[in-house]
């Protein structure tokens, strides 16, 4: 097939050249015509991502460059022709208006781009941790990841890695409890950021149909097992988390991480397949982190549980609060944290949203330490 | 000698694991005749392919990082013939293809054959439909029909479908850059033919006439009647919720599908429905006429593509006979007990062990000198002086490992 040929495939040559050039002009309005500058004409959800992209702000060349020749990754439609430019076939899927695609489609092709951003830019350089502390408090932390991963890094960066005897002597449990429906999100967010997740509704919804919370979010059977083996009181459930601090052994306040806004869980969430292709799970999992640090300032609600699985987290917290009660564990703060009321935000990512991001990620010139 | 590549790159169901099988265990033959088939495992030309096509495989792909380029390094190093060969690459976009074909040295002197081998959609439907069943899928032999059907071939299962079946489509993507005399289109035989017949069009196709090669391993895929498949597809709405996809594939997929329910040869077979005939006729006789227009090397008839007619006596696999699926129920039961009374045997065995390295653990614990020693290679590691004197006493003990 000779491309280049009709009016139509001049056409898009035409607007190809358009936006390479920073233009915006959707593709229904454009008439302009110019010969073939490729082997073939990139897809209608490269060109329309492009127009989105020069919308936002100027991309340099290279970055132009890039989205036209991005493949979207991961099962899905195809790289679809433009309607009105492609020649007239009984073949291949139907051409589009790519005004007329869905977020979701120029999300796919984006997320490609910003995986081979992170694998440029490597992961964040951290200074090696400090030797391991002869004299330490042995501590396990577990629960809300969101604190406890955060709590967990800063020991171990100061030479206190949990693990150890857990004797009758020495050591704590500390669970860090926080209102069941945040408690799903920091997990859900956990996932996104570590290994992958399943989108945030269908997660929650086979949860609820199954009636069983993931291990990380069952406070009350984490603190069973451990109880099994240490006296309950040694298990402490904290939802003031203030009282982290002395329970560790340590006397300063910990600076934990913040709450991410939906659409930046779900940018990392549709990431996180594409740099499992590039790169090994710890790797990947570093590079996430590096993520995570690019989208620290990215505004817009929370996600929160759907309104039809309301009902059902409601009933888990109450049946975890009672529990919690029952096993006489030492609880610092307000055990009725866990029941209160459900935090607010959105039930679905904005693709919108997440295509927003991603082109402002793509967009941000930014330096790599 | 012209260093020469020949690709295969589809389709699906066209005996394409076989011609894998044969090619990855003949490397040695075929290197002395100037043939490379560049594999260090079975399935290096999948893992090249997932690589090449940014495509998450359950968990596979993290064995695929940098696949594509270490394969296509390897052959614009070898002077003779190369061959790669994966059905998934069918769906590879025109951005792909120009990367993989650059990647093997095209348009660098190198000359490259596209091969796809291709069968009728006859066959090919219900052949995918059943797949899908066995990767977890609960739609219906009619939902999956009508979604195949959609002209907007919105959904996942019509874009993987006629991405790897729809055959002008793929040679478009693969073949703009080559010319027609290097396009072979090895066409699958009509059923009930010699079985050697699709390996002969191969060997042809391939340019391996007149090589002795070793020629094992099944050449048909396991498949499974209608009662069969039906129980699948009701397991998977049963448990998919609850089963981890690392669970499913040696339970579900393995043991049930194709261990146990391949093996009940007297169900009916799954075919096209006789209502669908038509369709399919009308898109596989658009197909002939493009392939036959586009002047491609045809190793094979084309004729083969036409498919057979429509069965006397269709089987309906969403409403099939309850008294054959609980038989087929009743052996897949039978089935999971056997595997469970296997797997009960082996956690007592290991339960024993364990108990025993306890017991061990605990006896050398309990010796006073134990603690001792303990005590004294802590406090030697925490400073400098010790942990030299700990690595000396360990390197005139012998041992390799540095930690106590």
């Amino acid at each position: 097939m000779i491309l280049g040929q009709t009016d139509g495939e001049r056409r898009g040559w035409g607007w190809v050249a358009h936006l390479r050039a920073g233009g915006t002009t959707p593709w229904q309005a454009w008439t302009g015509l110019a010969e073939a500058g490729g082997r073939y004409l990139p897809g209608a959800q490269q060109l329309e991502l492009l127009r989105r992209v020069n919308q936002v702000s100027a991309p340099s060349q290279r970055l132009a460059e890039r989205v036209l020749a991005a493949s979207a990754p991961g099962r899905g439609r195809p790289d679809l022709e433009l309607v009105g430019a492609a020649s007239p076939s009984r073949f291949g899927p139907a051409p589009v208006d790519p005004a007329a695609l869905p977020p979701d489609e120029l999300v796919r092709v984006a997320t490609s781009l910003v995986a081979d951003d992170l694998v440029a830019a490597g992961p964040i350089a951290t200074p090696a941790p400090r030797r391991t502390r002869v004299v330490r408090r042995r501590y396990r932390i577990i629960g809300d990841p969101l604190v406890a991963d955060s709590v967990r890094a800063e020991l171990i960066a100061d030479g206190r890695p949990p693990g150890g005897r857990l004797d009758r002597r020495n050591g704590a449990v500390v669970v860090v409890g926080v209102e069941l429906s945040r408690l799903l999100a920091h997990t859900w967010t956990a996932r996104c950021f570590a290994v992958g997740a399943p989108a945030w509704s269908e997660w929650v919804s086979v949860l609820a149909a199954a009636d069983r919370l993931p291990p990380r979010v069952d406070l009350a059977r984490a603190c069973a097992e451990y109880a099994a083996r240490l006296e309950p009181r040694r298990v402490h459930v904290v939802f003031d988390h203030d009282q982290i601090a002395p329970l560790v052994g340590v006397r300063h306040r910990f600076v934990t991480d913040t709450d991410l806004p939906a659409q930046a869980v779900e940018l990392a969430r549709r990431t996180a397949p594409v740099l499992g292709l590039l790169v090994t799970p710890p790797a990947r999992r570093a590079l996430l982190e590096r993520l995570r640090h690019w989208l620290s300032e990215a505004t817009g609600p929370t996600i929160a549980v759907p309104p039809r699985t309301r009902d059902w987290v409601a009933e888990r917290a109450q049946g975890m609060r009672r529990d919690l009660i029952a096993g006489g564990y030492a609880v610092h703060g307000d055990l009725g944290v866990l029941t209160a009321g459900m935090a607010a935000g959105i039930a679905e990512p904005s693709e919108e949203g997440v295509l927003a991001l991603a082109i402002e990620l793509l967009l941000d010139p930014r330096e790599v330490e | 000698m012209t260093k020469k590549v020949i690709l295969h790159v589809g389709t699906p169901k066209t005996g394409t694991s076989y011609v894998q099988h044969v090619l990855f265990h003949n490397q040695d033959k075929l290197l002395a005749h100037g043939i490379r088939y560049p594999a260090d495992r079975f399935d290096a030309h999948f893992l090249a392919a997932l690589d090449l096509m940014r495509l998450p495989w359950g968990g596979l792909e993290h064995q695929a990082i940098g696949a594509w380029d270490r394969l296509a390094t390897q052959v614009r190093r070898w002077p003779g013939t190369s061959i790669i060969s994966h059905e998934i690459l069918a769906t590879a976009s025109r951005s792909q293809v120009g990367q993989a074909l650059e990647s093997l040295g095209h348009g660098s002197g190198t000359e490259v054959h596209l091969v796809l081998s291709v069968r009728d959609l006859v066959r090919q439907i219900p052949a995918e439909w059943q797949e899908n069943i066995k990767h977890r899928a609960g739609l219906s032999y009619q939902r999956f029909l009508e979604q195949l059907r959609d002209p907007e071939r919105g959904s996942r299962v019509a874009t993987w479908f006629w991405g790897v079946q729809e055959i002008p489509d793929i040679l478009d993507r693969w073949g703009s850059d080559l010319p027609p005399a290097h396009i072979h289109l090895v066409t699958v035989p009509p059923r009930g033919g010699s079985p050697d017949l699709l390996w002969e069009r191969f060997v042809r196709a391939f340019g391996l006439d007149g090589l002795s090669l070793r020629l094992d391993g099944d050449r048909v895929n396991p498949s499974l009647g209608v009662p069969e498949i039906a129980l699948i597809r009701r397991i998977n709405q049963a448990a998919n919720d609850v089963l981890e996809p690392a669970d499913y594939r040696p339970l579900v997929r393995e043991l049930l599908a194709h261990q146990t329910l391949s093996r009940r040869t007297g169900s009916p077979r799954l075919a096209l429905p006789p209502a669908a005939h038509p369709w399919v006729s009308d898109v596989q006789d658009a197909w002939l006429v493009e392939v036959e227009k586009r002047g491609y090397d045809v190793v094979g008839d084309l004729a083969d593509l036409m498919g057979e007619p429509p069965v006397a006596e269709w089987a309906d696999p969403d409403h099939p006979r309850e008294d054959d699926v609980a038989g087929a129920a009743v052996d897949a039961l039978k089935a999971v007990l056997l595997e469970s009374a296997r797997l009960r045997r082996a956690q007592d065995r290991l339960t024993a062990e364990l108990d025993e390295t306890r017991r061990s653990l605990e006896r050398a614990h309990l010796r006073p000198t134990y603690r001792l020693r303990e005590k004294a290679v802590r406090r030697l590691e925490s400073a400098r002086l010790g942990r030299v004197a700990m690595g000396v006493y360990r390197l005139l003990r012998g041992r390799s490992s540095r930690s106590a």
